[in-house]
């Protein structure tokens, strides 16, 4: 038989242990995806198309003085021209009055070349299958290679040339921007029918079967698994309402999946406002909405925002609802619904960079900046709670 | 010369019940103009539940079911007039101090806003004018842009008296508007309602007798739903007519 401190003891250590394993399994999580992404995370990554972007341009060209110009430096164009082992021909340098920042491409429209760029064809000089053939190890040969196209701009007897300008990719900026997009369409959506729902809920429905019953469903709606509004978003609104896959489609799934999150948040909100509010607008002689609009919504915008934080959150990480109604095609949606509406978002990058591109440090590279992304929400959920907690004086 | 002068509201055969039980049973009353009226009684009397009806406070509660008219100088107040503009001719002021959680001058520029008035310059008028009817202006005129919850008890009750007067009442009631206050501002709110007597009808609940006693100048009685006795303040006190009154007004219940 054990003494009841040996037994405090033993109990103690599995209290302990268990939060001490609790607290371990989260910093190994961290530590794994920071370790493995941090590698693919740099200014590229965070800037550049996730596609490299072929496009013809055509760009003016510059009278030459003749003069004794650096290496590499092509004159007619204002540019600097560098060797890059992976690439070739990069853009290292641009000049502030360069036609280069001018260009026309096949359209006629405006297209900028930029700083990082990759030339592979000047006039009929075929850049790429030159660097082919050459031996990136042989420095001379490298620098022969760069000589050879300033000499080939050089020569064009034309005032203009045409070349061949490869955006080089690797970067998340279509899902971020598709996340934004998706962030601000499920609010938009989300957001006043949510908060018009719990108002109505709160302020004018009266207690009994109905309202039990609506509740009832809202709790239940929020345990329901992602993939099921998925799926139901799939069948609906890609299929039957033929979105396609597209912002719309997600959008609108989203929206659901947020709808009982947001109901029940701006219900507590306002729920924890005093009646005393509503009873001394009241007692002055002002309606239901001019009480609701000027008393009762300002002070629950403190807890709509949270509301609306966490919504965001959810939208950041939410996968399987989105894999299914919105797509995985990594490009910034032209439209809200239809051919080029698709676009995936950070999260569902990951997962397809995982599972079909076994590209682990890119995922976890994502996943360094999702977790970013959520702590700064939470962070500034936790400060407008408390700024309101202060105003209120509790 | 009573029986002349028009009362302001005439209560007539009032019934309230909420679902099955009934609050108010056959209340008949006359309450005159520019008079301060008190209803005292022990809890759950219905002195509450009547003052509530008389602004229409109770259609708020589910289950309310009134029977009876209220007669606001000859109009009825469930047929004849609107709720909303009821409401802004008999203000109200509650047992707690509850100013909104907004500025001092947005508090009382809360009920002229919501009737329609924008311009500053006649708002900036009102605020003053109310804030100084309700003798708080001097202590509150450097301050108006702080958050009214910042000042004291007493201050945030005449507050919500500036509050209620800013809409241009004839009437106000006000429940126990003292109960949550020290003895200084409440001397201040007793002097002050006797000041505003003169261009008001007051209308109040109170639990301390001393307090109907000294400012009222009736006084109504009520006990589980109805009016025992209502008359002359002085008479109420000194000479009641009932057993049951005054049984309560020496302290042997409630």
């Amino acid at each position: 038989m054990l003494s009841r401190q040996a037994k405090d003891t033993i109990v103690k250590g599995l209290i302990y242990f268990s939060a001490a394993s609790t607290v371990g399994i989260l910093a190994v999580i961290l530590g794994f995806i920071i370790i493995k992404g941090l590698p693919g995370l740099s200014i590229d990554f965070l800037t550049r198309d996730y596609e490299d972007n072929t496009t013809y341009v055509y760009s003016e060209l510059l009278e030459t003085q003749e003069g004794n110009s650096t290496e590499g430096y092509s004159e007619r164009l204002g540019i600097t021209l560098d060797f890059d082992e992976e690439n070739g021909l990069v853009i290292a340098e641009i000049d502030k009055d360069s036609p280069v920042r001018n260009a026309l491409d096949g359209n006629d429209e405006k297209y900028t070349v930029k700083k990082g760029d990759i030339l592979t064809r000047i006039g009929d000089l075929r850049i790429d299958r030159e660097f082919k053939e050459l031996d990136s190890k042989d420095e001379k040969a490298a620098a022969e290679f760069v000589q050879k196209a300033i000499d080939e701009i050089d020569a064009v007897k034309e005032d203009s040339v045409r070349l061949r300008v490869v955006r080089i990719g690797g970067g998340i900026v279509p899902m971020a921007v598709t996340t934004i997009y998706m962030i601000i369409l499920s609010l938009m959506i989300a957001g006043p029918v949510g908060i018009l729902s719990a108002v109505y809920l709160n302020e004018y429905a009266r207690p009994g079967k109905i309202m039990t019953t609506i509740h009832f469903a809202i709790k239940n709606l929020a345990g329901i698994p992602s993939i099921i509004y998925g799926l139901f978003g799939s069948l609906f609104f890609v299929q039957i309402l033929k979105m396609q896959y597209s912002l719309l489609a997600g959008a609108l799934t989203i929206s659901i999946i947020l709808l009982p999150t947001i109901i029940a948040t701006t219900e507590e909100t306002l729920k924890s406002i005093p009646k005393t509010y509503r009873e001394s607008s009241l007692g002055l002689g002002a309606t239901k909405l001019q009480t609701i609009s000027r008393v009762i919504l300002p002070n629950a915008l403190p807890g709509i925002l949270v509301a609306v934080l966490l919504s965001i959150g959810r939208i950041v990480g939410e996968s399987a609802a989105l894999l299914l109604t919105a797509g995985t095609v990594a490009q910034i949606p032209h439209a809200l619904f239809g051919n080029s509406a698709s676009g995936a978002t950070l999260t569902i990058k990951a997962y397809t960079l995982m599972k079909e591109e076994n590209d682990l440090t890119s995922a976890c590279a994502i996943g360094i900046v999702l977790l970013v992304i959520i702590i700064a929400i939470n962070v500034a959920s936790k400060l407008i709670t408390n700024k309101f907690l202060k105003k209120k004086g509790i | 010369m009573e029986v002349n002068k028009k009362p302001k509201f005439e209560v007539n055969n009032l019934n309230l019940f909420y679902g099955d039980f009934q609050a108010l049973k056959n209340i008949n009353m006359n309450i005159s103009s520019n008079e301060i009226t008190a209803f005292i009684g022990p809890s759950g009397c219905g002195k509450s539940t009547f003052l509530k009806t008389i602004n229409r406070m109770n259609d708020l509660v589910p289950g309310v079911r009134i029977d009876g008219s209220i007669k606001l100088d000859g109009l009825d107040i469930y047929s004849d007039i609107d709720v909303i503009k009821l409401r802004q001719r008999v203000g109200m002021v509650f047992q707690q101090p509850n100013p909104f959680p907004m500025s001092i001058y947005d508090n009382v520029a809360y009920g002229p806003r919501i009737h329609g008035i924008k311009k500053k310059s006649v708002l900036d008028e009102i605020v003053e004018k109310s804030l100084r009817q309700a003798a708080i202006w001097d202590e509150v005129k450097d301050r108006l842009k702080r958050n009214a919850i910042g000042v004291s008890g007493g201050q945030q009750q005449r507050i919500c008296i500036a509050r209620a007067l800013a809409v241009q009442p004839e009437v106000i009631l006000m429940d126990e508007p003292t109960s949550a206050l020290d003895p200084i501002s409440t001397q201040k709110i007793e002097d002050l309602a006797v000041e505003l007597k003169k261009d008001y009808t007051i209308i109040m609940v109170t639990h301390n007798m001393q307090q109907a006693s000294r400012i009222s100048d009736k006084t109504a009685f009520f006990l589980s739903g109805e009016v025992i006795e209502f008359g002359e303040t002085g008479q109420i006190f000194s000479n009641p007519r009932d057993k049951k009154t005054e049984n309560y007004i020496t302290g042997r219940f409630g």
